[in-house]
């Protein structure tokens, strides 16, 4: 290891051990069991947010369901102890796994939604819960509650240290575990789907099928909470499982900051001390004064940089101003939560969107400089894109291909066949029907009518991520990256033929070798396209040619039969234009085939070896690219007076 | 009529714009061309206020507009038809046109006549956009689009419009039509600002033209010393 590696290691891996060494050594010198008590539940919250934070954090879902799923956690534990005589680690594996499946069941159609209704599902499913819990007395005990009996473990009587040693153990298991997985090629797909399903899915990654994993993951971590909650407080009520919960679990992920194991950690010592601040009116009113400091400050240097709008600045200042009077004037704290809730909740929104660890990650990143880790060298291009043979046989034939839209016919029977080690070129006017030939060869849309092969099999219809499984990849034409993923992670989520372990074996973080390796394999396609130099870039500050560049490296990654390139040269400048051509020149010696839709004729005429063109949905001609330009029919309907001669025409007029 | 002193703007801590200034004359159609990232389309946004400038001027007609709001640059006579055409798709031909229209339009009496004699004069310079006056806009072809694009900018008598690149994605027959109305237009005397990746076609229908470099403006000069400049014609003409 390197100085640099052993510089991060210490900074990254030193603050997680020294905060649980600083945590695990708390009982051996406070002995007063309220304090122990906060820190334990300080440990299950940060297990139920670090759940939560994958909804809400990673798939960016407003995900209104957690609280539930710690009460049917809770009460799955209290009633394995109580009616089946289980153990407590029965218990708490009964808990996870009752809320994985149901965590499923309630993704499955869910997830199908999104945004605001997704959020009503869940929040329908959490009002179903409290309601199930509560009339199915004969399981729960209902209104009355249930008591749950702490069992001892492994002869072992538990008390209040031990208990609290055993939620901090589990938390440290789902901290190590949940940073595997995201720092494995499911955090990354995760990252994918939210800032673009649609290529997630062409990328031969089900975007639907990693949600509800997820979903399904984020799930159980909050039964375990909920069989760590039924222990430590040891009755249960399904009214502590309502919204009002729900709404404090919300405020603790976005203070905290969203996508960031530490940023759980923090939300839930904030959701821990919440009600002991409210209790206290002295307290109360240091915080709030604190909170008006902080953000006073906050403002000032925002609005003297100017990286805050007045807005931004101001409203926290205002909001939390009207709490520090509020905490002066009210007497009973307790009676004005919710609103103190609100108050908190708008400041954080307005004024850190990132969170207090998206804000302190900024600051501590400046304040210790630690470079990524060093790249592997690329891979040898021929590991990761294979040259094919080049034989020209058919490789996908369309037949009668047909589409329509409401009353238009956007394909009106288009037969052509597209052979193999060949660019073929496909033009036409302006809603001709090239693009929804691709979108439906590529899955996006289902045929109305016709036949797709590929090899002489029959593609796939209507699934972007099958037919990408079969062998087809594609760019697109208004760019579907993952804006907030890097280069390199963009290749990576697509890759092909690296990624075989599976997810328990994720989870104990035994992905590092393949990630090493997926990583050469990603470095050799950008310096394919020429941009291994900006491999750590995120996506969306690439300039729009290296964006245009990255989607061709990304595609190329599914070690695709045929590789269909939809206007790759839109608005791209000249000198990004010769760039490109020779992209598309050297992806063709390593004899992948190509579907190329291209409005640029010089473009056109140079790479293709077949041109279709397409007018009104149907062919109009086919042949090389010099016959097609001479065609008549072709110079009428798409390319009008030759460009040489427009412009000289122009010349002469103008 | 358009004037850009020292113009500087950015996205979040990355400045794109590091000091533009140019010039668009009354009746005049002034290009702007450049490769891909060096600010062209930031500079059209800073002028027409969707982006807000970090320091610089934009002078409009004499008067200072920059850092108000882009709908007040707009009533005070600054249209911009953004890249990728953005119409909108769900609302018909018409009511784009009328959206267009809406800050010279008088708010309560007279609004029937006036509009329909402002759509009137739109449909007679695109009579295309007139067979399709009641279809949704996100039906209409990608050319047809841009054509509709430019017809809602003009539709409020701007003292100028903005082009942030009408040929984006058309085909060739399509790009012609594009540059013929573009002629059209200046032989109305419209004043023009234009954006274009055709860098010949952009300075076929110029006055004057700036070459924009990694966000500053690096030569600038009529379409003929352009074409003589080896640099230029090195880079951009091809």
């Amino acid at each position: 290891m390197t100085a640099a590696d052993w510089k991060r290691f210490l900074l990254v891996r030193g603050a997680e051990i020294a905060g649980l060494a600083l945590l695990a050594a708390v009982p051996l010198s406070v002995t007063n069991p309220f304090a122990l008590g906060l820190l334990t539940l300080l440990a299950i919250y940060g297990i139920l947010l670090v759940g939560l934070d994958v909804t809400v954090g990673y798939l960016g879902q407003v995900n209104l369901g957690q609280a539930a799923f710690l009460g049917i956690g809770a009460y799955a534990a209290g009633i394995t102890v109580t009616s089946l005589g289980g153990g407590m680690p029965a218990a708490l594996v009964i808990a996870a796994a009752v809320c994985f499946v149901l965590g499923g069941l309630l993704a499955l159609p869910a997830l199908r939604l999104e945004g605001p209704q997704f959020a009503l599902a869940t929040l329908s499913f959490g009002a179903l819960t409290t309601t199930v819990l509560n009339e199915w007395e004969s399981l729960t005990q209902g209104a009355q509650g249930l008591q749950v009996p702490r069992p001892p473990l492994l002869g072992v009587t538990i008390d209040a240290a031990a208990f609290y040693w055993l939620c901090l153990a589990l938390l440290a298991m789902v901290w190590i575990s949940m940073r595997n997985l995201l720092s494995s090629r499911w955090g990354r797909a995760f990252e994918a789907l939210r800032d673009s399903p649609i290529a997630t899915d062409a990328m031969g990654v089900s975007a639907y099928g990693h949600k509800v994993i997820a979903f399904a993951i984020g799930s159980s971590l909050g039964g375990l909470a909920g069989g760590l909650y039924a222990f430590n407080f040891q009755y249960l009520q399904p009214q502590s499982f309502t919204y009002e919960l729900m709404v404090i679990l919300l405020l603790g992920v976005v203070l905290g900051g969203r996508k960031s194991l530490w940023g759980a950690f923090l939300g839930s010592a904030l959701i821990v001390l919440l009600p002991n601040l409210l209790s206290n009116r002295l307290l109360f009113q240091l915080f709030s004064g604190i909170g008006l400091a902080v953000a006073a400050f906050a403002a000032v240097q925002g609005l003297r940089k100017k990286t805050a709008q007045p807005f931004q600045a101001l409203a926290p200042v205002a909001a939390m101003g009207l709490l520090l009077v509020g905490s002066l004037v009210v007497t009973n704290t307790e009676d004005w939560r919710k609103a103190i809730f609100a108050l908190m909740l708008f400041s954080v929104v307005v004024g850190l969107p990132e969170g207090v660890m998206g804000f302190a990650a900024g600051w501590l990143s400046r304040l210790f400089r630690v470079s990524p880790p060093a790249l592997p060298a690329p891979a040898p291009l021929d590991a990761v894109l294979p040259a094919r043979a080049t034989d020209g046989s058919p490789l996908l034939e369309l037949h009668s291909l047909e589409r329509h839209f409401g009353g238009v016919t956007a394909v009106d029977g288009v037969t052509l066949t597209v052979r193999a080690g060949q660019v073929h070129g496909l033009i036409g006017p302006n809603g001709s029907g090239k693009s929804t030939v691709v979108n439906v060869i590529s899955g996006l849309y289902a045929p109305g009518g016709g036949e797709i092969r590929l090899h002489g099999k029959p593609l796939p219809r209507g699934s972007l991520y099958r037919v990408a499984g079969a062998g087809i990849a594609r760019t697109f034409q208004n760019l579907q990256l993952f804006g907030e993923l890097s280069a390199l992670d963009n290749v990576m989520v697509a890759l092909k033929g690296v990624f075989h372990t599976p997810l328990p074996l994720v989870l104990l973080g035994f992905a590092r070798l393949e990630e090493r390796r997926a990583q050469a394999a990603a470095l050799a396609l950008l310096e394919l396209v020429g941009l291994a130099q900006q491999a750590r870039t995120r996506a969306k500050d690439l300039t729009y040619g290296a964006q245009r560049f990255l989607e061709i490296a990304r595609a190329l990654a599914r070690q695709p039969e045929l590789l269909i390139l939809d206007e790759p040269a839109a608005g791209l400048s000249h000198p990004d234009v010769v760039a490109l051509t020779g992209i598309i020149r050297r992806v063709h010696e390593r004899g992948v085939t190509m579907v190329l839709i291209e409005h640029h004729m010089d473009v056109v005429s140079e790479l293709c070896d077949v041109v279709t063109v397409l007018d009104g949905g149907r062919i109009i001609a086919e042949g090389d690219p010099e016959t097609v330009k001479r065609d008549p029919r072709v110079v009428e309907a798409y390319l009008g007076a030759s460009p040489e001669a427009a412009h000289e025409a122009a010349a002469a007029g103008g | 009529m358009l004037r850009v002193d020292d113009l500087h703007a950015g996205y979040g801590t990355a400045e794109v714009l590091t000091g533009v200034s140019l010039e668009v004359g009354a009746g005049a159609v002034v290009a702007l061309i450049g490769a891909n990232g060096a600010g062209k389309t930031t500079t059209m946004r800073a002028v027409s206020g969707l982006l807000k400038p970090r320091q610089g001027r934009v002078l409009l007609g004499g008067e200072p507009v920059e850092g108000l709001p882009a709908s007040r640059i707009a009533r005070l006579g600054l249209a911009h038809s953004p890249e990728g055409r953005k119409v909108f798709g769900p609302l018909s031909v018409e009511d784009n046109l009328l959206l267009g229209g809406y800050p010279g339009l008088p708010r309560f009496f007279g609004f029937k006549a006036k509009a329909d004699a402002e759509l009137a004069r739109a449909y007679e310079l695109f009579p295309r956009l007139k067979e399709r006056r009641r279809q949704a806009a996100g039906t209409l072809s990608g050319g047809e689009q841009q054509m509709l694009a430019i017809a809602r900018a003009l539709m409020a008598k701007p003292k100028v419009v903005l082009l942030d690149e009408p040929s984006m994605g058309l085909a060739p027959v399509i790009v012609q039509e594009v540059f013929a109305t573009i002629r059209r237009l200046k032989a109305e005397g419209i004043t023009l600002l234009l954006v274009e990746q055709f860098a010949q076609s952009a300075l076929d229908v110029a006055d004057y033209a700036y070459v924009m470099e990694r966000g500053r403006i690096v030569t600038a000069g009529t379409p003929a010393e352009l074409r003589r400049d080896e640099r230029v014609l090195a880079a951009y003409l091809g």
